[in-house]
């Protein structure tokens, strides 16, 4: 498997205290990779630090061999890399079509906005019927014409998920997506997911439902305290004792398939 | 009555272009800029300046223009790490230093007296014609001001504005650079507002620093905020009420005789209380921005 | 020399009572209060209306700075408390329409004719070769000795405690135990004070007239700004600065460093120079000289 994403020595700290520390990993091509870990152990400040959101201290990032980890938040779309929040917050005074319109736009389009230019209303035409696509495989059709901020928090997480995509990332970064999702909208999600995967699009997901882990990701990385402790299949996590350390704190006997 | 009407629909529309412009900065962008009036007083020096040397309003127009333009520029510039107030007072800022320097400099700008005996540009044969086409001239721009302007906030330009003004945040994730969008806002306004101010040098004919009063950035602002932030035809309509009051009131002061402060401090109190009351009860303006539905 | 420095003080004197009230409330409602500049034009126009109904001079200051002071709580609950839940720029907007309708009520019922205090006129006192009057020196005296007295209460008083904490962050202050509502309203009413003190300080020296609160905005902006707004005590230092400015701006003789080509600054330069300083420091510093002071999150 070509790697898409790889991180070397990534490193980070806030203030005196160390968040992250010596973070190794390569997400391949076409591979969904889980990132586990207690809260507090870094998988936010991992996920901002490959999306931009957080400066480096120290260490790589690269994406198709070429490094990120120095750009501008604004450039990385154009690298193909996209990401939700955990807690979208979302415009008031645009409906949720312009929210998505509006994403993954490179140039802001100032002369065609203002002129009749000619590829400018077949453009815009594409916007839409791309938006409008994107919205309906989320289920978010009939709201489009809402205040982005009068959905509840499940459905801006789609919305989050909808602009994520409609920039055509490589990697999609999803922070905790299904947090507040109604479970009847679940399944639609991961078959979604599984779907743009084997249309070629990597994820890398934070979550903490581990049976939306085990549905989804090939492998996982468990991080705890700023340092990754285990790299394995989903299945594999509940059998592996440094997991169980992270997660309760003492070490502990595999505990039972049914847990 | 006909001529006062005229007068005022005429200065209504050049003040509505103005606030055309400062609705793209602030209602569109967000941007909190108290200086605004510095572009139109740079239009309406240029045609002044420019008619003084002789040169034909072709020239001083865009020259005026292209100087806002520049000072806007410079807006944008101080706007990178400062915070929305901070920013909105160094822009008042700005407009008094331009103001000093009109005033001072009595070689270039005529200082305190400024520049009189601009002409317009055309002879339509006598005064009322004049001031018929002129009015014409006036309310033609405006619509297609106004018509690009809607257009534009529906487009894929006015969407990364508003999401600007809404969730920077969001916005930089989506590929949006902040910095050139604030740039682009501020070139373009300053430009509209440049060009406003170069008609209201014709139409009075004249220019003096009192043009570049910060007291009339919130006259301005006032028309904006009552109209309705964010929507153009809301701004229109709220320059058009705000200028009906200044110009209505003096003329009350003829009619029943009332001495001048009063007549200032009437128009003054009337615009601040319908302000103050639109900011506490109908915060949006009396035509509020409504949301933009994609067919 | 000594002339420069008495002009810088006497010009401090005027911006920095303002400057600190102006400060003061940043702390609390986290935008920058444009009406302030206008409480002090009242103050300064009732205590001369207050003088000429034949109080004597500090009971008319001390009354100004009390109805003030109520003014300034009025309006923060009948005006600003419901405009910042909608953010900092209704906030200055809002205090745009109350600038507004303030100028309005004075000038309809004062008229544009500027007040004096019709104080007995004394010679000025020289020093050395500096000249200097005995209003000037009053003024001085009474801006410096509030401003030793106000930092007393900042910082020895509970009550100073309190007002910084809540500046500093008002639920972790309220949910500790602090009366937000009291001490807000105690804000308010110092600020108001302050401004109308200092705007009767002023109109002593000079006069009341309407445009008066305009005329101070920018300074008394850039001074606040200079030292941080939410930093009372950095806004002394920033008044200084901006007075500084002006009267090197004015006094100094360029002749020396320009061939000749010209020696004196134009007088109406002066506010210019301040506000080329302003943007400047902005430039450098964006929130102001000393860090210290309070951010918006």
């Amino acid at each position: 498997m070509k790697p898409l994403l790889q991180v070397a020595g990534l490193s980070k700290a806030f203030g005196g205290n160390k968040v992250l520390e010596h973070i190794d990993f390569t997400l391949g091509q076409g591979e969904i990779l889980g990132l586990l870990g207690p809260n507090g152990s870094g998988k936010s400040t991992l996920l901002n630090a490959i999306s931009g959101f957080t400066a480096v201290d120290a260490g790589e990032i690269m994406i198709d061999q070429r490094r990120i980890d120095r750009l501008p938040t604004d450039q990385l779309v154009g690298r193909g890399i996209a990401r939700t929040f955990q807690l979208p917050a979302m415009p008031e005074r645009m409906s949720v079509m312009e929210v998505v319109m509006s994403a993954g736009i490179r140039h802001h389009g100032f002369w065609s906005s203002v002129l009749p230019l000619p590829g400018a209303r077949l453009a815009e035409r594409e916007d839409r019927e791309k938006a409008a696509a994107l919205l309906d495989e989320l289920l978010l059709t009939q709201v489009r014409d809402l205040p982005a901020a009068a959905l509840s928090g499940g459905q801006k997480k789609l919305l989050g998920i909808a602009c994520a995509l409609m920039g055509s990332p490589k990697l999609l970064m999803l922070d905790e997506p299904m947090a507040g999702v109604h479970p009847n909208l679940r399944n639609e999600i991961v078959d979604t997911l599984i779907r743009l995967n084997r249309e070629g699009l990597s994820l890398m997901i934070i979550e903490h439902d581990m049976h939306f882990i085990r549905d989804i990701c090939h492998r996982c990385i468990v991080l705890d305290r700023g340092h990754i402790v285990a790299t394995c299949r989903p299945d594999e996590l509940t059998h592996n004792a440094k997991v169980l350390e992270a997660y309760l704190g003492t070490p502990a006997q595999p505990l039972p398939e049914a847990v | 009555m006909f001529d006062f009407l005229l007068h005022i629909i005429s200065i209504a529309g050049i003040y509505a272009l103005i606030a055309v412009g400062l609705n793209i900065q602030s209602g569109y962008a967000g941007l909190l800029n108290f200086g605004q009036i510095a572009f139109a007083g740079i239009g309406a020096y240029a045609v002044g300046i420019g008619a003084h040397l002789g040169c034909s309003p072709l020239l001083s127009i865009p020259a005026g223009m292209v100087l806002a333009m520049a000072v806007g520029l410079l807006m944008a510039g101080l706007g990178g790490k400062l915070a929305a107030d901070y920013w909105g007072i160094a822009t008042l800022a700005v407009a008094e230093i331009i103001r000093t320097l009109a005033f001072n400099e009595d070689w270039l700008t005529g200082g305190p007296q400024g520049i009189s005996g601009i002409v317009m540009p055309f002879d339509a044969g006598g005064q009322r014609a004049d001031n018929l086409l002129f009015a014409g001239v006036i309310m033609g721009l405006l619509a297609l001001a106004a018509i690009i302007s809607q257009r534009m906030s529906r487009r894929r330009f006015g969407r990364a504005l508003r999401l600007m003004r809404e969730q920077p945040q969001l916005a930089v994730c989506f590929g949006y650079q902040i910095p050139a969008l604030k740039r682009t806002a501020l070139v373009v306004s300053a430009a509209l507002t440049a060009f406003a101010g170069s008609l209201l040098a014709f139409y009075t004919g004249y220019v003096s620093p009192d043009y570049l009063l910060s007291s009339e950035s919130f006259i301005i602002w006032s028309m904006v905020m009552i109209g309705g932030l964010g929507n153009v035809y809301g701004v229109v309509a709220g320059a058009l009420l705000v200028q009906c009051l200044y110009s209505f009131i003096p003329f009350a002061k003829d009619l029943i005789d009332i001495n001048t402060d009063i007549a200032g401090a009437l128009r003054l109190g009337a615009v601040g209380a319908i302000l103050l009351a639109c900011l506490l009860g109908r915060p949006g303006g009396l035509f509020p921005e409504r949301l933009r539905k994609i067919p | 020399m000594l002339q420069f420095i008495l002009d810088t003080l006497i010009r401090t004197a005027d911006l920095a009572l303002i400057a600190v009230g102006l400060s003061l409330v940043y702390g609390l409602v986290k935008f920058p209060n444009i009406a302030h500049v206008q409480y002090a034009m009242i103050g300064a126009f009732i205590s001369g209306y207050l003088l000429r109904a034949g109080a004597p001079l500090w009971l008319a200051g001390v009354l100004s700075c009390a109805l003030i002071g109520l003014l300034a709580v009025l309006l923060h609950h009948l005006v600003f408390r419901r405009l910042l839940r909608s953010g900092p720029a209704h906030g200055m907007i809002g205090a745009l329409a109350v600038s507004m309708i303030l100028i309005a009520l004075v000038l309809g019922s004062a008229g544009s004719a500027p007040l004096t205090y019709a104080l007995t006129v004394s010679r000025a006192w020289a020093w050395g070769d500096a000249l200097i009057s005995p209003a000037q020196i009053g003024s001085i005296a009474i801006t410096g000795l509030l401003l030793m007295l106000f930092t007393l209460l900042l910082f020895k008083t509970s009550l100073g405690r309190s007002i910084r904490a809540l500046a500093g962050n008002r639920e972790l202050a309220a949910a500790s135990g602090l009366n937000a509502d009291a001490i807000t309203n105690g804000v308010n009413f110092l600020s108001g004070a302050l401004a109308a003190l200092g705007g009767t300080l002023l109109a002593m020296n000079t006069s009341a007239y309407v445009n008066q609160g305009n005329d101070l905005l920018l300074p008394i902006l850039a001074a606040a700004i200079l030292g941080g707004l939410g930093n009372p005590l950095g806004a002394v230092v920033g008044a200084l600065l901006i007075a500084a400015t002006e009267t090197l701006v004015i006094s100094f003789d360029f002749s020396g460093l320009s061939w000749g080509l010209f020696s004196f600054v134009p007088v109406t330069y002066i506010n210019a120079a301040s506000f080329i300083i302003l943007i400047i420091t902005l430039l450098l510093r964006p929130y102001g000289l000393f860090h210290r002071e309070v951010h918006r999150v």
